[in-house]
């Protein structure tokens, strides 16, 4: 009888159960790319559920409910982060990629891209998408670690193509600044100074 | 075999090499990077490197299962907020 509190009875309850519960697995992945931190994706988790359940009656039937969860999900976290620090600045000007492109000709022209194609770059990057501020992370965590293509992303991101390309490519750059800082931190740069001799650079 | 689109400059090249990696070009804009990719030397290890980058990205999936006592709690708050039997 519970069930009757849902304001509208289209769709009905039961697909909730089915087309919503049964993606909590992708959702708290998602929810753990985007906080970094198990107990908040958990909360995300929990908040992402309840505002699904509250706004069922405003589903699509037949449209993606995963996608639908995570642009819910995505909401509740930049209401998580407005609630622990100032937003940062949504500014996002035109999409620049020849900007990261002349990122990667630097490290280019001083090799690090060469040592940095010799190793896992996973865990480095998994760390530095950590640090990338929103919306930023939102944009690399949808597209380059979801999968999701621009268009499904300017869905779930709610905001035009031109946005999430934009966002994207500048978010790539941000991680690509960091990974330079990391190739510097682990000592790739001295390992590869001219002085010691030798092709190997690590 | 040779089309316009396939003389691409770098800068324009480069300036669509995200869309191509991402496969977000029309079919004949992805043909004329790739051309240009295979025959330009300089262009080239900007490509490697790109898809070396984003294909460390693509494995930086969460890879922690999602606790198992999580699904009760979800569902635990949703009957508790009567919004569920």
């Amino acid at each position: 009888m519970e069930s009757g509190s849902l304001s509208a009875p289209s769709p009905a309850r039961e697909h909730f159960d089915r087309e919503v519960l049964a993606w909590m697995d992708d959702v708290y992945r998602f929810a753990m790319s985007l906080a970094r931190d198990a107990t908040k994706a958990e909360d995300l988790v929990q908040e992402t559920y309840l505002r699904a359940f509250r706004s069922w009656q405003t589903f699509q039937p037949g449209s993606d409910a995963r996608r639908w969860l995570f642009t819910i999900c995505r909401n509740a976290f930049l209401r998580s982060l407005e609630r622990e620090r100032n937003q940062v600045s949504l500014d996002d000007g035109d999409p620049d990629a020849l900007d990261a492109m002349q990122h990667h000709a630097g490290m280019i022209s001083d090799g690090t891209d060469q040592l940095l194609a010799r190793i896992d770059l996973a865990p480095a990057l998994t760390q530095a998408i950590g640090k990338l501020n929103e919306p930023f992370r939102s944009a690399v965590v949808v597209v380059d670690v979801e999968g999701q293509s621009y268009e499904e992303a300017s869905v779930i991101l709610q905001v035009p193509i031109g946005t999430v390309r934009s966002r994207l490519f500048r978010g790539r750059r941000h991680l690509q600044e960091m990974l330079a800082d990391y190739a510097r931190d682990a000592g790739f740069a001295a390992a590869r100074a001219p002085a010691g001799g030798g092709d190997h650079a690590q | 075999m040779h089309s316009d689109a396939a003389q691409l400059d770098c800068r324009t090249a480069m300036a669509q090499l995200w869309d191509f990696l991402d496969q977000e070009l029309t079919a004949e804009k992805m043909e004329a990077v790739r051309r240009h990719l295979d025959e330009c030397g300089s262009c080239h290890p900007h490509a490697e490197f790109a898809e070396h980058f984003l294909s460390a990205l693509g494995r930086c999936r969460c890879a922690d299962p999602m606790p198992e006592t999580l699904r009760e709690r979800v569902i635990g708050t949703l009957r508790s907020s009567g919004l569920m039997s």
